[in-house]
């Protein structure tokens, strides 16, 4: 399954170089996709998995994501959890944290004005070609044409876990069981590979994941749960 | 100002890249000439001939093209998704004797909505010339049993703690969503990209 990756560059720089930006940024997501997709039996991720590959001989990027999965597992209670499906699946870090790679390296490169979407979890940096804040818009968990949250930020990571009206499709790791209370999860933070596995983790709590991510240091939120009410962080940068 | 607007899938079988660059100073000023009193663009907005409904406001909600009219060829770009809707055809009829005058310089073309195991969507793309300057994924409406539940739920939940779910519209750059599959946003691009 891939994930569909847009990038916006906003730097007036030649047309040459934003391509050569552009190419560089999607080399490397392919590559990671290739790494560590578990729907290629060769990535390293399955390898991994099957026992093939000893983990002392994994690539550091996989021993970073493996390492990182597990401060996850553990700041979350164990609510964000790599093996929920009982095989290694990472890909819930693993898409945020290669977004975020992405945008920090066009940061470096010189080009500290973009917006990476990755498959709807989004890094803005700088200011959008209008020369405003980046505006992100949070879609309405019933209605694809429309948004329920307007956020405007310069240096923002946002991430959203949801279900859609086709039905629940996280699992709660604790009862192997789709979870319950909550339709969509926006976590706001300063990257996106925390952000996304948080968002994930607090779909997976349900209700309880609204207070747990009310103590969350450094991160906003806002949720609309089972019954359709939104809630969210005071601080939350909503536009309107 | 110089940007340049990609969107990619990556796929284990092929990777389709859509690279845009939007460079033209011409295509600028056609987009910022608009007036300003253009509906706020709907993210994933629908163009009139899918819905015919109050909600489709104009189109192209990441881009300040977001003033940009629908296609001069509604019909034809809504017909592959729509063919099945009956408001169709009333909606598109004005717009018929236009056919004979020029394209417009900007305009937005549709993809036909694809589904996917958590939902459905489709590609709209905002072409100048022959240039694609702009390139979102959008979604059709829920289900009419989902809408029903969802006004049931509104209602039932006015004025309690927390606010009710409301849908907004705006300009916006970006959508952050549960994720979609590529498989779904190619389909839809090439055949909008088709359009051209």
């Amino acid at each position: 399954m891939g994930t569909a990756i847009s990038l916006d560059l906003a730097d007036d720089l030649p047309p040459a170089r934003l391509a050569e930006l552009a190419d560089r940024t999607f080399d490397w997501l392919r590559e990671v996709d290739a790494r560590f997709s578990t729907y290629r039996d060769d990535s390293e991720v399955c390898r991994l998995d099957r026992g093939e590959l000893r983990l002392a001989d994994a690539s550091a990027d996989l021993r970073l994501v493996l390492e990182r999965c597990a401060d996850l597992w553990a700041a979350t209670d164990g609510w964000f959890d790599a093996y929920a499906t009982g095989r290694l699946d990472p890909s819930g870090y693993v898409k945020g944290w290669s977004a975020q790679v992405a945008s920090d390296r066009l940061v470096a490169a010189g080009a500290p004005n973009h917006c990476l979407n990755a498959g709807g979890d989004v890094v803005v940096r700088g200011l959008a070609p209008t020369g405003e804040p980046w505006r992100i818009g949070v879609r309405h968990p019933d209605d694809w044409s429309a948004v329920c949250l307007v956020l405007a930020g310069t240096d923002l990571a946002v991430a959203t876990s949801g279900v859609h009206h086709r039905g629940h499709h996280v699992i709660d790791p604790r009862r192997g069981e789709p979870a319950h209370g909550l339709r969509l999860v926006t976590v706001v933070g300063p990257d996106l590979g925390y952000a996304d596995a948080y968002a994930t983790a607090a779909l997976a709590m349900g209700e309880s994941g609204i207070g747990w991510l009310d103590r969350l240091d450094g991160h906003l939120h806002a949720v609309i749960t089972d019954d359709n009410r939104l809630l969210h962080s005071t601080r939350l940068p909503l536009v309107d | 100002m110089r940007r340049a607007l990609l969107a990619i899938t990556g796929l284990a079988a092929s990777t389709t890249a859509l690279v845009v660059l939007k460079g033209s100073p011409g295509a600028g000023q056609v987009t910022q000439a608009l007036p300003g009193d253009q509906p706020p663009a709907v993210p994933g907005g629908l163009d009139p001939a899918a819905t015919g409904g109050p909600s489709a406001a104009a189109p192209a909600p990441s881009a300040p093209s977001a003033g940009v009219k629908p296609s001069a060829r509604p019909s034809a770009s809504g017909s592959r998704s729509t063919a099945a809707k009956p408001t169709a055809p009333k909606t598109t009829a004005a717009p018929k004797t236009t056919t004979a005058a020029p394209k417009p310089a900007t305009r937005t073309l549709y993809g036909p909505t694809v589904s996917y195991r958590y939902g459905s969507l489709r590609v709209q793309i905002t072409v100048s010339g022959t240039k694609i300057v702009n390139a979102t994924a959008t979604g059709m409406p829920s289900s009419g049993e989902s809408g029903r539940k969802s006004d049931d739920v509104q209602a039932a939940y006015s004025g309690t703690s927390g606010q009710v779910v409301q849908k907004q519209s705006a300009n916006l750059n970006t959508v952050s969503d549960a994720t979609y599959t590529s498989d779904a946003y190619r389909q839809s691009l090439q055949s909008a990209i088709s359009q051209i």
